[in-house]
């Protein structure tokens, strides 16, 4: 089998961080990562089963990882050499279609009884990512026993497997996972009726975010922000009411909700700058993840409102007083697991995902696809997907030699 | 030191020992003696002080030294300078007097072109006492002797004639400086001379300079001091100098008015002839000099700021 | 010696006249915000219309004030004798838009201003109110308002809130007086319609200014400005500039009726200046001449000019431009009766600004300064840049338009995206919400102008702060709507491309390429006008 793995080797993901500061997605060429060609795997347990990538996406977590800038913090939590890869269609040995839900928890595990967090369906809290039958390792695609969706083959637990609907393309069956976190981030917003809601970034994660509040919610103005124009046409498309430039966000937000700002008032007058807002908005999802956006995202939302970080941060340098004043609310919104729906029923983000995708047609968001030879080349557009007119990053699998070799 | 001092007296004596003709010979007792040609006093000859070379070193004089001087000791505002706009050849500048500062003051600011052809209307007895003190008054500020009390036939001649010449003409009117602060009446001289003349009257209210050098004072204090021009004035028909002198006053009390309160009061209170008088209430000394420190009440608010680190 | 050399060795002033290019004229200076271009025009197919050289003022400025306060026109009494004591007074006059660029010390309001308050003083009124009659426009500083009535004045009635900016925004300080046949209201200011007399102390530099418009515009708000605001209004004047065939013009004589039908007193006092922009001597007085009689001094500054102009920052060159104030003159001041008053003063306007030019062309190109009414000591902003062009120069003219319908107009300024944040807050929003969405003033008109009058920031910034109103970069759009309509292109040359592109309007880097541009429209060898202004000058289009 084929397969790109990341080793451990401190001298290369150096290299990996400083490349990827220079041009984002060079990791690949410097750092730790490898394209290896040997026997096929071994399962890791009894009830595991065989899974044979179609499709596999490049997330931006993925991304931070070629780059070395992924935080340190997940170190124990994975186990080394790993295939990265978490967003898959596949097929298993009897040619059925799956889509992989990757978190790892105490079922794939085999811990019982589950952790609490597990027994109420929120698997991604799963407090036992280091124990078990199986090497250290949050979800597929970091963890070494598991192997991971960028190969010709890898290891699934069953309850890690949702079956694809034969309508669903492969590019629509790949779209459900990164749906699945928009979807949880859409709802762990808890957006009041009629509320309005500003998404910070308009790269993959925004824009499944944005269709996700359209669809699941009932919000009186979406708001995002775009940086190129293929970005501003989706973000409508899906439902964005209004879309402006990074910059432009603290003004959108104050017309659309009708406040006031604070501005830098000297002797003479107050300014007509908006650095702050008075009141803002009821939710900001943060889909980028840096200083500079949560920074803005708190400047405009209003007084007990809520920021949602989605995309994943690092250590940011970030000013907390508005923070404290306002009293805010700062949130975390990691993968998916289980929602609660306003009608009190249960169901799985990924059951939602399923049909988002289905509705809004989001396999439109897959942009290009790549063999596992190209990756380094597949490395550097997903890092430069919004630049370049791109979103999702596939890599196709289906023609590998080594993926039908029995 | 000492060596200097005792050489220039020993040089001195040996002068004094030379008799005359090197040093002058006393009048013998019982003769009568010539009657000197009196060139001090009113009768001292500027002219020379108004040639080409004598007008530069003024100049150079006003601006390099005078200017300088008078921005540090009375850090002075200029007020009304919009309303010469119109004024178009020579005119006589009319102002109240309270110390020897004000003279400079004015120099530097009365506008150009008037300031430099100007002549000043100084003391004869004053000023033109000695041949140096009449020298440096005629070079350094383009000093003219006239009369305190009233215009002689000779000063006025000579001052109508300059006039005519295109010269401007720098008097006071109150002949003197205050003794105490308040103003003095005013003397008919300036309005004669404009009536004369066929010039303009532009009066103009000093205030301020009498904390810088009061009369009586040698060293000079550094105070605030405001320098207000009015409308020039022009004689009406067949109008009396007495009758001109006095709205020449009266338009100096308004402009007194405008300094110490606002323009509109100033304006309201000359029509209702209420200007607060510039001689002063009819009491004593002391509290005469009580009334004056009044005036000056306006303190400065200070900004209070967070400090900028 | 001190001699009495009055100007009056200079030859009488020209009146200016439609240059015809052919292959000898030399090429024409082009203003290009802070900075000049020299621009070859077509020979043959070219003309210029060159504006008329400044009349002379009047030698007894204070004089001819008083004359005409003690001699009014129409139906109206000498000043003092309309001035007694108990009297409730308000002199309302121009803001700071007017005149452009400002002029020097002392201001021609500073002079009327106080030769009014001088027979007030004398007729023993007490209750005198000043207020800057500036609508929705933004308040002035306390510098500018120094300016503009002079220290005296300031300094009696500023420290007591006896001077001061309408507040158009004051529930408690406006009132409706009533409404005209047409169902417009009439907003106005409190205190001057509860006044015994209200003066208004105009300065009419271009034909639109005056009469009615001073105080009906000048002390009203939102409530009465939409009723002749608006993109109908606007679009049936043609132009606003001329009063008899101005829709605007129209609704703000209604007005006055109204106005006066209410009991409100007023004597307006008009003035006109001349053209004297540049003046005659100093730096910029070559722009006030014809290029072919610049003699070698003024080609050598007008290189140095150009080349210094072009290695300066944009800031030191908006300082520099920023500071200049024009010798302007008084030509002319009447009082009394407003329509009376203003007739005369339009004549005196016309005789300053009119050029007589015949029959339409295919293009007009016009280089915009870097001045308009609404960027004193500040920044000129796109929508500046378009309503400088669309809505006054384009409307300089009586008649018809000097392009025909369906032509092209060729403006050239930097338009910089740039805004100032102080003076111009709602512009940035409109800049960046609005025009993204359409261009179209209806549709703007329809969508959005109720969400910015109304927006409670920006009247905020308006009361407190030195912005123009939130609707105000509506209103500016309004202005070029006549122009929209007319035109079949607009093209800017020289201006950030983004910028031009997001008001809807094509770019060029050069002349040359515009003309190019525009003969897809008009067809090959199109006939040109250029508008050469400033100084002023309107077409009388026969």
């Amino acid at each position: 089998m084929k397969a790109l793995r990341f080793k451990r080797n401190i001298p290369r993901y150096a290299a990996a961080k400083i490349a990827g500061n220079i041009m984002p997605g060079s990791g690949a060429s410097f750092g730790p990562i490898d394209l290896i060609q040997e026997e096929n795997s071994k399962s890791p347990g009894k009830d595991w089963v065989k899974v044979r990538p179609r499709l596999s996406g490049i997330c931006g977590s993925d991304l931070a990882t070629v780059d070395g800038k992924s935080a340190r913090y997940f170190e124990p939590l994975v186990s080394f050499p790993f295939t990265p890869g978490h967003e898959v269609v596949g097929n298993l040995d009897n040619d059925s279609r799956v889509v992989l839900e990757p978190v790892l928890s105490c079922t794939s595990r085999n811990i019982s009884p589950p952790c609490t967090p597990c027994s109420e369906g929120k698997i991604g809290n799963c407090e036992n990512v280091t124990l078990g039958e199986i090497s250290s390792g949050i979800q597929t695609g970091s963890c070494h026993d598991t192997g991971g969706g960028w190969s010709t083959e890898f290891y699934a637990h069953p309850s890690q497997l949702h079956s694809v609907p034969d309508e669903f393309s492969d590019e629509a069956a790949v779209m459900v996972e990164p749906t699945a976190c928009g979807v949880h981030a859409a709802l762990a917003a808890e957006l009041p009726d009629q509320g309005v809601v500003a998404i910070l970034g308009s790269g993959t994660l925004g824009q499944v975010t944005i269709s996700a509040l359209r669809h699941f919610t009932n919000p009186k103005t979406i708001i995002s922000t775009a940086r190129y124009p293929e970005q501003k046409r989706v973000a409508a498309q899906l439902g964005s009411d209004i879309v402006v430039n990074p910059e432009e966000i603290h003004r959108a937000v104050r017309r659309a909700c009708g406040t006031k700002a604070i501005t830098n008032v000297s002797e003479k007058a107050p300014d007509g700058r908006v650095d702050r807002l008075t009141g803002g908005a009821d939710v900001v999802i943060d889909c980028v993840g840096s200083s500079k956006s949560i920074s803005d995202a708190l400047s405009i939302t209003k007084p007990n409102g809520k920021v949602v970080l989605v995309g994943m941060p690092a250590t940011v340098e970030l000013e907390l007083t508005p923070l404290w004043h306002r009293e805010l609310q700062l949130i975390g919104a990691y993968t998916y697991g289980t929602e609660k729906l306003s009608d009190g029923k249960t169901t799985s983000t990924f059951d939602l995902a399923f049909e988002l995708v289905k509705t809004a047609k989001l396999e439109e968001l897959v942009s290009a696809c790549y063999s596992l030879n190209d990756y380094r080349e597949a490395l550097k557009h997903a890092a430069n997907a919004g630049a370049r007119g791109a979103f999702k990053i596939v890599f196709d699998l289906r023609d590998e030699r080594e993926r039908n070799i029995k | 030191m000492k060596s200097v001092y005792s050489l220039a007296t020993s040089f001195k004596n040996k002068f004094l020992k030379l008799g005359f003709p090197w040093v002058s010979a006393s009048t013998p007792i019982g003769v009568d003696s010539k009657s000197k040609n009196n060139s001090l006093g009113a009768s001292y000859d500027t002219e020379w002080a108004r040639r080409p070379a004598a007008r530069l070193a003024r100049a150079v004089i006003v601006e390099t030294l005078m200017r300088p001087v008078m921005s540090f000791l009375a850090t002075p505002t200029r007020k009304g300078l919009d309303r010469l706009e119109n004024l178009e050849g020579p005119a006589i500048f009319a102002a109240n007097h309270q110390s020897h500062a004000d003279t400079p003051l004015l120099i530097t600011s009365i506008p150009e072109p008037w300031r430099h052809e100007l002549v000043i209307g100084a003391a004869a007895d004053y000023f033109f006492n000695t041949k140096a003190t009449s020298a440096i008054s005629a070079l350094a500020i383009g000093a003219v002797p006239i009369d305190r009390t009233k215009v002689s036939r000779q000063s006025g001649d000579m001052i109508s004639e300059l006039i005519g010449e295109g010269w401007s003409l720098l008097i006071y009117p109150e002949g003197g400086r205050s003794p105490d602060g308040w103003g003095q009446p005013f003397r008919g001289g300036a309005a004669y001379l404009a009536i004369r003349c066929g010039v303009p009257v532009v009066p103009i209210h000093i205030s301020g300079t009498g904390k810088i050098l009061r009369k009586g004072r040698n060293l000079p204090r550094r105070s605030k001091s405001t320098v207000t021009f009015g409308y020039p004035m022009k004689p009406e028909n067949d109008e009396s100098a007495r009758s001109f002198s006095t709205r020449i006053e009266k338009e100096v009390r308004s402009l007194a008015d405008e300094t110490a309160s606002s323009w509109w009061d100033a304006r309201q209170r000359s029509y209702r002839n209420s200007s607060p008088s510039l001689t002063g209430p009819e009491i004593g000394a002391w509290r005469r000099s009580w009334a004056l420190s009044d005036n000056d009440g306006k303190t400065r608010k200070r900004r209070r700021r967070w400090p900028v680190i | 010696m001190n001699t009495n050399n009055k100007e009056t060795s200079r030859p009488s002033p020209r009146p200016g006249f439609v240059l015809d290019v052919d292959k000898n004229t030399p090429p024409i200076v082009f203003h290009h915000g802070e900075n000049f271009h020299l621009e070859k025009l077509p020979a043959g197919r070219s003309r210029v219309v060159y504006p008329s050289e400044p009349l002379e003022g009047l030698p007894d400025p204070e004089g001819a004030i008083k004359d005409a306060l003690l001699n009014p026109l129409g139906d109206s009494d000498p000043l003092p004798s309309l001035l007694k004591p108990g009297m409730k007074l308000t002199i309302a006059f121009d803001d700071i838009s007017l005149p452009l660029p400002p002029m020097r010390k002392p201001d021609i309001r500073q002079r009327i201003i106080e030769a009014v308050l001088d027979m007030a003083a004398e007729a023993g009124v007490d209750d005198v109110h000043l207020i800057a009659a500036l609508a929705l426009h933004r308040r002035m500083t306390e510098d500018e308002l120094r300016h503009a009535v002079g220290d005296r004045v300031y300094d009696s009635f500023a420290p007591k809130g006896l001077l001061y900016n309408l507040d158009a925004e004051d529930p408690e300080g406006m009132v409706v007086l009533g409404e005209t046949p047409h169902g417009e209201e009439v907003h106005f200011c409190r205190r001057a319609a509860e006044s015994d007399l209200l003066i208004y102390v105009n300065i009419n530099l271009v034909s639109m200014d005056g009469g009615h418009k001073s105080t009906a515009t000048g002390l009203a708000g939102y409530t009465g400005l939409r009723h002749h605001h608006n993109v109908h209004t606007l679009r049936n004047s043609k132009s606003i500039m001329d009063r008899e065939n101005s829709a605007l013009h129209a609704s703000n004589w209604r007005m006055g009726d109204v106005i006066k039908d209410a009991g409100v007193k007023i004597f307006q006092i008009e003035t006109t200046v001349n053209n004297n922009t540049f003046g005659r001597e100093g730096p910029l007085a070559l722009l006030q001449k014809r290029e072919w009689e610049w003699n070698a001094r003024d080609r050598g500054q007008f290189i140095a000019m150009q080349r210094g102009l072009n290695l300066l920052p944009v800031k030191a060159k908006r300082h520099i431009f920023g500071g200049w104030q024009s010798p302007y003159e008084l030509t002319s001041v009447q009082a009394g009766e407003v329509e009376a008053v203003h007739k005369k003063t339009i004549e005196n306007v016309y005789a300053q600004q009119l050029v007589t030019v015949e029959g339409q062309t295919d293009i007009l190109t016009m280089g915009l300064p870097y001045i308009c009414p609404y960027n004193v000591n500040s920044i000129m902003n796109p929508i500046l840049v378009m309503c400088l062009g669309l809505g006054y120069f384009f409307n300089l003219y009586k008649g018809k338009p000097l392009v025909r319908e369906g032509g092209v107009l060729i403006m050239s300024h930097p338009t910089p995206w740039e805004f100032h944040p102080v003076h111009h807050p709602s512009y940035i929003d409109f800049f960046e919400q609005v025009l993204t969405e359409t261009t179209d003033p209806i549709e703007i008109e329809k969508r959005y102008e109720k969400q910015f009058a109304e927006d409670e920031w920006y009247i905020h910034l308006y009361r407190n702060s030195y912005a123009y109103h939130g609707v105000h970069p509506l209103y500016m759009w309004y202005w070029g709507s006549h122009a929209m309509e007319h035109l079949g292109r607009i093209i800017i040359v020289g201006g950030d491309q983004k910028a031009v592109r997001r008001l809807g309007f094509q770019s060029a880097s050069t002349l040359q390429d515009a003309l190019e541009i525009a003969s897809d429209v008009v067809g090959p060898q199109p006939t040109i006008t250029h508008l050469k202004t400033p100084p002023l000058v309107m077409a009388d289009v026969i």
